[in-house]
């Protein structure tokens, strides 16, 4: 057993951003507590922020690329999921302009993420057809 | 606190007062509000004047919604509603917190817009306490927007229709900018329809079983030439994709979030991923240099220093040095000595400072779209419940030991349509929309009202999308996902 880690972070669930402490252990977590020092929650935590955070280490998480083939959705390279991707979105470019493409961003991921997929749209794909969940 | 909600939610006990409204009638009772404010004297004359216009057509508007008329529209009675009015407006500072059950109607921005009507009468804004208060669900939906994840703006909350604004970017990025608003979701759906939507590249959500009339967003997904799908489990969207990205998670990667309040704070990697999956932003990056632009940072303090360079009035103060010493910090913050900004558009109370006035803007109620009638005589409202999220790819993973409420979808229907129809408590019962139909458990509670029958959309065995109504709010495009008629029925029968 590895001596355990405390890491300050905010919760990934909702838009409240409650401050927490994650112990980590053999690189999982192990327990999560409201962070008192947290302006926002002061140590309090709701039942989703304090106790599920085991998806993390779910088996069913993706491990690898997959592309569909033959129908059947199957694990494959990076290089060649990318091969995949740049090809056909070129061609629907080139064939329909970035207007036939539309990105869904994702309101989970960081603000350095979220700027990188809309610099992407709009440098590589001419396109803003670019939005988040904030309708649903 | 005054909790305005059509169920007894849990909230209600710690409330002064609960108004259970009769769904989607928010502007009766807001119009009536206006009114005794008006009426009563109750609003604060020197705002208005300063800060306002057009309170004569507010007031002409809200003549028709006396007491006694909203309260036949609402369900609530005409001295709740006064009391109410007298309380808001005479509370010295009061806040108006909102979320999916004003937004999530064909009048969504109508439901909006009058509430920004009641805090300008009164004068609750700009000052400590009041204001308004959209409540935001997903931990970084305001950030994904502010950073330019929208089809009208650019990183730092910026139109893309101004050419100044696409300038800034365009010396930056070496590209020229596409002037022309993009398409929203509800849009590309619309444009997916008439065939002109070729491909979709999906990240980190799950349109499928999140969207209203499920059995159409799946005919529509399946016409795309191309659905990527970048995603950490495999979900019911990803299912259909033509490639699947498998991206790190939250507890993986580093970053900032902005929450509801616009606060920004850290979120730090707490363990290691796996090593065949990447952050967002690095197959962003690594796709986007294989298409023949290149883009290369190697960390994610790196991409958020661009950012606060680029869109520096929102952000340029707020470095990771300082939300380390400092916890968090509120945008507007535009250089490292600035404190931040805890509390908006606080020129209203301040001396000497310029504020421009702002309309109201009345708007009349109309009714939700679907009302129950004799073949489909229950009003469904759609939501979340307390320990699930979403489409329940990260809930279903709690940690050993905890004792959850709800373990599966239930219709929750009130006692008396329950003995009307003689359904037992946890009995499987059909209900059906015209759209579509699920098989679910019943559970009898007086958190509802007679008439109304309520389900989330959690678990995939009990897909309730497939009942809501493809209905939009025309400014946002938002779907009515708060009002649809259903009938429910005993399996035997």
């Amino acid at each position: 057993m590895g001596e355990p880690k405390f890491i300050k972070t905010v919760c990934g669930y909702c838009g409240t951003g409650c401050g927490l402490i994650a112990e980590v252990q053999d690189n999982r977590i192990k327990k999560i507590r409201g962070d008192k020092d947290a302006p926002v929650n002061k140590g309090q935590t709701c039942v989703k922020g304090a106790f599920a955070y085991e998806y993390v280490h779910a088996e069913k998480r993706l491990k690898s690329p997959m592309l569909r083939k033959s129908g059947q959705l199957t694990e494959v390279t990076w290089e060649e999921a990318y091969d995949f991707i740049a090809k056909g979105l070129a061609k629907i470019k080139s064939e329909w302009g970035g207007k036939a493409i539309s990105m869904f961003a994702c309101a989970r991921t960081t603000n350095e993420s979220n700027y990188i997929t809309q610099k992407f749209m709009r440098t590589v794909l001419d396109s803003n057809n670019i939005d988040g969940c904030n309708r649903t | 606190m005054i909790v305005i909600d059509p169920r007894k939610i849990d909230m209600v006990k710690s409330a002064h007062r609960h108004l259970q409204i009769n769904i989607g009638t928010d502007i009766a009772l807001i119009n009536a509000l206006i009114r005794i404010i008006l009426k009563e004297g109750l609003y604060n004359p020197d705002f208005i004047f300063k800060y306002t216009n057009d309170v004569e057509v507010l007031r002409e508007k809200v003549e028709l919604y006396t007491p006694e008329y909203a309260s036949a529209i609402t369900g609530i009675s005409p001295e709740d509603i006064i009391d109410t009015a007298r309380e808001y407006a005479g509370a010295g500072s009061a806040m108006i917190a909102y979320t999916l059950g004003i937004t999530e109607h064909h009048c969504g921005v109508n439901n909006v817009f009058d509430i920004g009507n009641l805090a300008l009468l009164t004068g609750n804004i700009g000052k400590k306490g009041s204001g308004i208060m959209p409540l935001r669900g997903q931990n970084n939906v305001q950030g994904a927007g502010d950073m330019g994840c929208l089809p009208n703006q650019l990183p730092g909350a910026m139109s893309i229709v101004k050419e100044e604004n696409r300038l800034r970017y365009e010396k930056e990025w070496k590209v020229t900018i596409n002037k022309e608003v993009g398409d929203t979701q509800t849009r590309t759906f619309d444009r997916l329809e008439a065939g002109e939507l070729k491909a979709m590249y999906v990240i980190g959500e799950n349109p499928l079983m999140a969207d209203v009339h499920m059995n159409h967003t799946k005919k529509l997904l399946e016409k795309l030439d191309l659905l990527i799908v970048q995603d950490i489990f495999l979900t019911e969207t990803a299912e259909l994709a033509d490639v699947v990205l498998p991206a790190c998670s939250w507890g993986e990667v580093d970053g900032t979030y902005t929450n509801t309040d616009r606060r920004i704070q850290r979120v730090r990697k707490a363990v290691e991923p796996h090593p065949n999956t990447k952050e967002d932003w690095k197959i962003l990056c690594e796709l986007s240099t294989k298409m023949g632009y290149q883009l290369d940072y190697h960390n994610s303090e790196e991409i958020w220093d661009e950012i606060r360079r680029l869109a520096w009035e929102m952000y340029g103060g707020i470095s990771y040095t300082r939300l380390d010493q400092e916890y968090s910090l509120h945008y507007p913050c535009p250089d490292e000595s600035h404190p931040g900004t805890l509390i908006m558009h606080e020129r209203f109370y301040q001396e000497g400072m310029e504020a421009s006035k702002s309309p109201f803007i009345p708007v009349d109620y109309t009714p939700p779209l679907e009302l129950p009638d004799k073949e489909y005589p229950f009003m469904l409202t759609t939501g979340r419940r307390y320990e699930s999220y979403n489409t329940h790819s990260q809930t279903k993973y709690y940690a050993n030991g905890v004792k959850l409420k709800q373990t599966e979808e239930t219709v929750d229907i009130h006692p008396q349509d329950a003995a009307m129809l003689k359904i037992e408590n946890a009995e499987t019962v059909l209900v059906e929309s015209r759209r579509g139909e699920v098989k679910v458990k019943a559970k009898i509670t007086e958190q509802v009202v007679p008439g109304l029958v309520f389900m989330s959309f959690h678990w995939s065995e009990v897909p309730t999308n497939v009942l809501t109504l493809n209905e939009f709010d025309p400014v946002s495009g938002t779907a009515e996902f708060k009002a649809c008629a259903v009938k429910i029925r005993k399996l035997d029968e």
